[in-house]
């Protein structure tokens, strides 16, 4: 009696993981299917940003348009407080 | 450290003889053995003075690769070098090629660059200072594999005696260099361009010595590598004046004077001319007279690789070397399996034929819009996924159709040809994850499914008997192949299953094709009297396009007032009758098509498939082939009008239900009947059920 006992309760314990293990691929196929809904256009144009970030010039490159994008703002922030003095 | 080895043909070479065997001596080479071919000059004397090893052998047994191959032989070095008489290796020569060696363990043979001697006309000197430094823009040892240029030059080369025995020099007339760097490439060997390993070397003869030289040189190419040298008056004409210029500004660097430019300049202008036209004839030497040829020739050589007899060259023609552009065969995944049979499943779980929830990996050939296969597929799938099971898709693409698609595009078209599908898709299975379930779809599919591990069980999904598709071909064995391994099949109709268990006493069951009742219903518009549509998909030749047109043809005679609309495929089918054309249409646009029409007709010479069900949801009663998988679904007399593979018994089914409008009434208020109960939702119980049916028969194969 006690041997079954511990049989079914091994038998819930593994239908018990089984769930989990399907929840787990459940999420685990959600979070692909979602990144490959927001990767779209990039893997629609082929393109790799890991692989463009690799190139040379690539850090400079983006280097060059932060350091844009600061006067930009730095300009916008200017142009704000002009306006509202 | 490497011994090494240096053999020398020689023929009359005593200009250079004695100052290369010194700059070998003072290298420090371990042996060094020179070839002489009958020298009528002091060769031999020279070498026997140095101390080297001499050996002697009748003019007509040299040949450039023979000879090199005799010297290799008998040379005992690990390295074995080569040079021409007149090349004189420059101080650390040796050292260099031993450096080439160590880059690589893959590295079969290298060479080093040619300098010019000084004296050296300014053309040659120029090109050999330009044509080396190509191959090395950073001035280092560099590495060339498959696909990197082939050039090798015995003048100054070096090879690992590895590779030599592997590949050994083809015994040609000329540039057996050139053979072997392109045979090495392609077995996988590596070549080593080494800037360091240097020597003296100048080919610098008379404007007409050069020119015959080129006819030799490209003759040679052609017959060890089948090239032949492009030759357009225009485009000669410019190259030469670029080769020009550059030897003008080389000569203006070098701080020539004016008058010693322009007679150079002359020089070069005949030289590079020469040059153009004698190597173009030389690559197409087989088609002058052998008179010409030999006066043509530096070595007056008349004859051609493919004359017998001709340098003891054999008469075979000179093989193209074609470069590797697949990674593996096409089928590899076929022989892995075969090789290594399938991957082990998992164990199997009690009850897990039960479990509401499955993880369901689904792999599929490539697609295309339109595809009816694959529409069956995602319709049910998209269901299975909506029941709550964990599913994925993965491409097999065995031949790259899909190369250029990644994975978030094919996720989208699969959402916009056929069913909503919110799990994620893959190419290629390196990120595979194992799954409760893996289905095969295809042929293509299977053998590729059959080698993912971490598996319960597995399921073919066959929506035809794929074999029929082929004629003798390796496809037709493949596709046959993939019902031998015990795969529990879910067939799309009875017919299909009861063959498969026929034919290869696979288990197997069926499933009933769906309809979109949503979309295939009847349309408000008016059914025209006097309409035929036929699906004319003409590049599947299961569709029996051409008994299908025989058919219409004789209807057209018959009743030269009906109206034959093919659709389905691209215009341009030839037909002895006219008809009008429709591209591939969406569902929404058949629907219409099929409501508005009198009749469908629709050929299938293997299993049934969803046109004619959707044909008669529509109201449209439809012509098939009887004696076939239709019978299977609908019986000898039901709604579908079965008429057998004779285009006069086609034609007289259709007439019929032109004609006939008690007929007409009957088998569209039938068919509509018929396929009610035909739905995707029905389709997926009976392909879900397969499936458990799948992790089943393994749980009784545990208990068995």
């Amino acid at each position: 009696m006690a041997d079954e006992t511990e049989i079914e309760q091994l038998r819930s314990r593994v239908a018990a993981l089984e769930a989990e293990l399907v929840e787990v691929q459940a999420r685990a196929n959600a979070a692909v299917a979602e990144w490959q809904e927001r990767a779209y256009w990039l893997d629609r144009w082929h393109l790799d940003l890991n692989a463009a970030m690799r190139r040379p010039g690539a850090s400079e490159f983006r280097t060059v348009v932060r350091a844009l994008r600061s006067v930009l703002w730095t300009l916008r922030r200017i142009k704000r407080g002009l306006s509202a003095s | 450290m490497n011994t090494v080895s240096v053999v020398i043909p020689v023929k009359d070479g005593e200009r250079y003889l004695r100052e290369l065997l010194d700059a070998l001596a003072r290298e420090g080479v371990d042996e060094t053995l020179v070839i002489d071919s009958g020298s009528s000059d002091r060769s031999c004397e020279i070498a026997r003075a140095a101390g080297v090893e001499l050996l002697e052998i009748a003019p007509d047994e040299f040949g450039h690769g023979r000879t090199r191959n005799l010297g290799a032989e008998r040379a005992s070095g690990e390295l074995i070098c080569f040079l021409t008489q007149d090349a004189t290796p420059c101080p650390g020569w040796l050292a260099a090629y031993r450096e080439a060696f160590a880059l690589d363990q893959r590295v079969g043979a290298a060479y080093g660059p040619h300098l010019a001697r000084a004296g050296t006309s300014p053309m040659i000197a120029r090109e050999l200072g330009e044509f080396f430094a190509g191959f090395s823009p950073d001035g280092g040892p560099a590495l060339q594999r498959e696909g990197d240029a082939s050039f090798l030059s015995n003048v100054n080369a070096c090879y690992s005696r590895a590779c030599w025995e592997e590949i050994r020099f083809r015994d040609v007339g000329y540039s057996e260099d050139q053979a072997f760097g392109a045979d090495m490439l392609a077995a996988g060997w590596i070549k080593v361009y080494q800037p360091a390993a240097a020597v003296l070397h100048a080919h610098d003869y008379g404007p007409v010595e050069f020119m015959r030289r080129y006819f030799d040189e490209y003759r040679g190419l052609r017959e060890s590598t089948g090239h032949v040298e492009p030759f357009a008056v225009s485009e000669t004409a410019r190259q030469v004046l670029r080769e020009l210029g550059a030897d003008r500004r080389w000569m203006a660097e070098h701080g020539m004077s004016g008058a010693e430019r322009t007679l150079w300049s002359a020089r070069s202008l005949t030289h590079h001319a020469g040059r153009r036209v004698f190597s173009a004839a030389g690559s197409r030497a087989e088609r002058i007279p052998a008179p010409v040829r030999g006066r043509l020739s530096l070595e007056r050589r008349d004859g051609v690789a493919a004359d017998p007899g001709s340098n003891g060259a054999s008469p075979v023609p000179p093989a193209k070397h074609i470069v590797k552009m697949l990674d593996a065969e096409v089928y590899d995944p076929v022989l892995r399996l075969w090789r290594n049979r399938p991957a082990p499943l998992l164990e199997p779980v009690p009850g897990m034929a039960e479990r509401e929830r499955l993880r369901l990996a689904m792999v599929i050939p490539p697609f295309s819009r339109g595809s009816g296969g694959h529409n069956t597929l995602f319709q049910i799938f998209s269901r299975l996924e909506q029941r709550g099971h964990a599913c994925s898709v993965w491409l097999a693409d065995y031949h790259g159709y899909a190369r250029d698609v990644w994975p978030a595009v094919l996720r989208r078209e699969i959402n916009e040809y056929f069913a909503p599908f919110q799990g994620p898709v893959y190419k290629g299975f390196e990120h595979w994850q194992g799954a409760d379930v893996a289905i095969a779809t295809g042929w293509q599919t299977v053998h590729a499914m059959l080698e993912l591990d971490q598996c319960r069980a597995r399921a073919y999904v066959v929506n035809d008997h794929e074999p029929e598709f082929y004629p003798s071909a390796t496809e037709r064995e493949l596709a046959a192949d993939t019902y031998r391994y015990d795969l529990h099949c879910i067939a799309a109709s009875p017919w299909l299953r009861d063959r498969l268990v026929e034919l290869y006493d696979t288990s197997a069951e069926a499933f009933q094709l769906g309809v979109d009742h949503d979309v295939y219903r009847p349309r408000p518009v008016e059914r025209r009297p006097d309409t035929v549509i036929y699906y004319a998909r003409h590049a599947t030749p299961r569709r029996a396009v051409p008994i299908g047109l025989m058919a219409l043809a004789e209807l057209k005679r018959r009743r030269p007032d009906v109206r034959i609309v093919l659709f389905g495929t691209g215009d341009g089918l030839h037909a002895s009758f006219p008809y009008e054309h429709i591209d591939v249409l969406s569902p929404e646009q058949l629907s219409w098509l099929y409501s508005e029409a009198t009749v469908g007709l629709c050929l299938s010479l293997t299993n049934f498939s969803l046109m004619p069900q959707e044909m008669l949801a529509c109201g449209l009663p439809c012509v098939e082939l009887a004696g076939v998988s239709a019978e299977s679904i609908f019986g000898s007399d039901g709604p579908l009008e079965l008429a057998q593979l004779d285009p006069d018994r086609i034609a007289d089914a259709m007439e019929r239900l032109l004609t006939d409008s008690a007929e007409w009434e009957r088998r569209s208020r039938e068919g509509i009947d018929a396929v009610a109960a035909h739905t995707w939702d029905r389709a997926t119980d009976e392909v879900e059920a397969g499936l458990r049916h799948a992790l089943r028969e393994r749980e009784l194969a545990l208990r068995a």
